[in-house]
């Protein structure tokens, strides 16, 4: 009886040892480098008409997942085991911050044939010198939306929004790095500032800026524009654009201080399976054709030149839809600041918003 | 041994069996998330913004900020004045359709209900729509010559409290109706019979006997109010911030999970110490679901 029970106990317990050894087998051979490609990138943001051209033109299958944040991102890359992604997609800081912690690949650009449709004025940026570690995907401006129905005076500065006569007219973004941003360049002070008394006083024009605000949204800022409750914002100039197409004395003022940029890309993490398959997706995204069909999706600002090209000259000269070359190269990137910094922006971005 | 088998297979074994599964179910999504939730509070974080196990009590000192205990505060008052209108309308309409006699009763219920099915966020957004100042209120308001101007409803306190009675509004209906519900008619004719009048008899009868009602729906007004931060941002315009959207805001752009760990623990303890106050004051937990 108890030989029996032994003997099937460990035959019950070679059979798992078998089976976990095969699921393991047929584990590694699904995701190992045979054609799949796992993307992660943000929501809306990658059209699957774009994904199905690459998966028909090259035979790899795409796996895509998103999210909506790159502190989401981030944390989803770290969690995971290494090589669960193959290609992502940070914003400029995060390229730096993942950089500096060895999470990225280093790319090879040489293999890169179509890097050259990209606009001078984006390639070597201050948070990726050299291209190392991202490509430039897509972006947008922090740019002034004025319902000029509304507002009869001039607005050509972030410095204008915290005028008092604005008050309860503004929508603005539901972002601490914007806004913070935002009111340091207005005080000539750089978005990632970490001076002490800078801070102090970035925070008491902030606190001022309070009356002015109807409306903090990131989500849909357009909306508030569109329908008349407020007639000036501080939004993503993609926003500004899809704005202006429904109303149309809204117009789009980039600041005089130099605006906040970002700009998304793609990037390799560390230990990728399919680093060939990376590359070529890189590549056909940097096809102007390919860029002009995510165009016709998402309008954000595109490095791209050449695919803007391909958009004719109505897109071209939109100024909202594609911020001129001397917006972006007055422009800047935020950084990422180091934990106490940090602590201080958020307790001022607590205190207006409470 | 014959005995031991046998108390086995009638009373353990049915006991593993039932329990088993709920235990483990609350093991995994309710105690082990809960103990790392209370470790995560006393970690730090290091220059790349990683959750580190170095103890630390910083984030609990951080509670205190004076901003943070303002927060606190207007969030009571958000759930106090959302539980006090919730009371205010969901206690007539609970006895209304506890009480009727009518065929439409099953109808009036599932009034309450089928708003459920559409997700909470969904119907925020509604409001918006409804409420703005070319929406819907604002133009009958215009065309009916009420106001010359489209008036601002959105965007202040009282859109937030409004939104969240809405949402939260069938929290109290359900168990006032069930309160109500278990009312002894023959009491009520006692009451008339020995003289009371319609309020003294809600007074001194009605009250007191569905009361029970009243702090399970309050429970389960309050505690949620404090955490819906998606209706502070939407219907608020994200100008009053609730304790949620502290919690939220840690483990999002400040990137801060053990502050935000900490931030959960103190909705925790005011929910304990609010089920406390609910249970000394002779509330039944099986009426709050629990």
């Amino acid at each position: 009886m108890k030989k029996y029970l032994l003997k099937s106990m460990s035959m019950l317990a070679a059979a798992s040892v078998a089976a976990l050894s095969l699921s393991l087998v047929s584990c590694g051979g699904s995701s190992g480098n045979n054609g799949e490609l796992n993307i992660f990138t943000w929501t809306e943001y990658v059209p699957q008409s774009v994904i199905d051209k690459f998966e028909a033109e090259t035979g790899i299958k795409c796996n895509v997942s998103t999210f909506s944040s790159n502190e989401d991102m981030l944390a989803k890359v770290r969690s995971e085991d290494e090589g669960a992604y193959d290609l992502i997609q940070p914003s400029d800081y995060m390229v730096e911050q993942m950089a500096s912690q060895g999470m990225l690949e280093e790319i090879d650009t040489s293999k890169l044939t179509n890097l050259s449709n990209i606009g001078s004025e984006f390639l070597n940026p201050s948070y990726d010198p050299g291209n190392k570690y991202s490509v430039p995907y897509l972006g947008g401006v922090e740019a002034i939306a004025v319902n000029t129905d509304m507002i009869k005076d001039t607005i050509t500065s972030y410095d204008d929004l915290f005028n008092p006569a604005y008050a309860g007219q503004e929508v603005v973004l539901d972002d601490f790095r914007a806004i913070i941003g935002m009111t340091a360049k207005s005080l000539g002070y750089s978005m990632s500032t970490t001076d002490r008394t800078e801070l102090d006083e970035i925070k008491s024009k902030l606190l001022s800026f309070k009356p002015n605000v109807a409306l903090f949204d990131s989500d849909s800022p357009k909306s508030a524009l569109i329908s008349g409750e407020c007639a000036l914002a501080s939004v993503w100039s993609a926003e500004v654009a899809l704005a202006m197409d429904e109303v149309p004395s809204i117009e789009v003022v980039y600041p005089d201080e130099g605006a906040y940029l970002f700009v998304d890309n793609w990037s390799i993490p560390k230990g990728a399976k399919n680093v060939d398959g990376a590359m070529q997706f890189i590549n056909f995204m940097l096809d102007a054709e390919n860029m002009s069909m995510v165009l016709e999706e998402f309008p954000y600002m595109c490095p791209n030149a050449k695919a803007v090209e391909l958009m004719g000259e109505e897109y071209a000269s939109n100024k909202a839809k594609n911020p001129p070359a001397e917006v972006i190269e007055k422009g800047e990137y935020i950084k990422n600041l180091d934990t106490e910094t940090l602590a201080i922006y958020d307790q001022m971005w607590t205190e207006l918003k409470k | 041994m014959a005995f031991s088998k046998h108390n086995f297979r009638s009373n353990t074994l049915p006991a593993m069996t039932m329990a088993g599964p709920v235990t483990l179910w609350l093991a995994f999504f309710v105690a082990i998330p809960l103990i790392y939730v209370f470790i995560m509070s006393f970690c730090s974080i290091d220059e790349a913004y990683n959750v580190v196990f170095k103890f630390t009590t910083a984030n609990y000192q951080r509670l205190f900020d004076p901003n943070y205990v303002q927060i606190y505060g207007t969030s009571l008052i958000v759930a106090f004045l959302t539980t006090a209108i919730c009371i205010i309308i969901g206690y007539p309409f609970s006895f209304l359709i506890a009480r009727t006699t009518s065929k439409y009763k099953a109808l009036l219920y599932m009034l309450i209900i089928i708003p459920f099915w559409t997700n909470s966020l969904i119907r925020i957004y509604g409001w918006r729509t409804f409420l703005g100042t070319n929406g819907w209120l604002n133009t009958i308001l215009t065309t009916l010559h009420i106001t010359s101007e489209p008036v601002q409803f959105l965007f202040n306190r009282g859109a937030t409290v409004l939104g969240m009675v809405y949402c939260l509004f069938p929290f109290m209906v359900l168990p006032l109706y069930t309160a109500i519900e278990k009312l002894d008619k023959s009491l009520l004719e006692a009451s008339s019979d020995l003289g009371a009048k319609g309020p003294s008899t809600f007074i001194r009868v009605i009250l007191p006997l569905t009361m029970s009602g009243i702090f399970s729906g309050s429970i389960m007004v309050f505690i949620p109010s404090l955490g819906y931060f998606f209706v502070a941002d939407i219907l608020g315009g994200g100008n009053s911030d609730v304790i949620g959207n502290l919690i939220e805001r840690q483990f999002q752009s400040g990137n801060n999970w053990p502050l935000g760990a900490a931030l959960s623990i103190i909705l925790i303890l005011i929910t304990l110490l609010l089920v406390k106050l609910y249970q000394k004051a002779g509330g039944d937990m099986e009426s709050l679901g629990v």
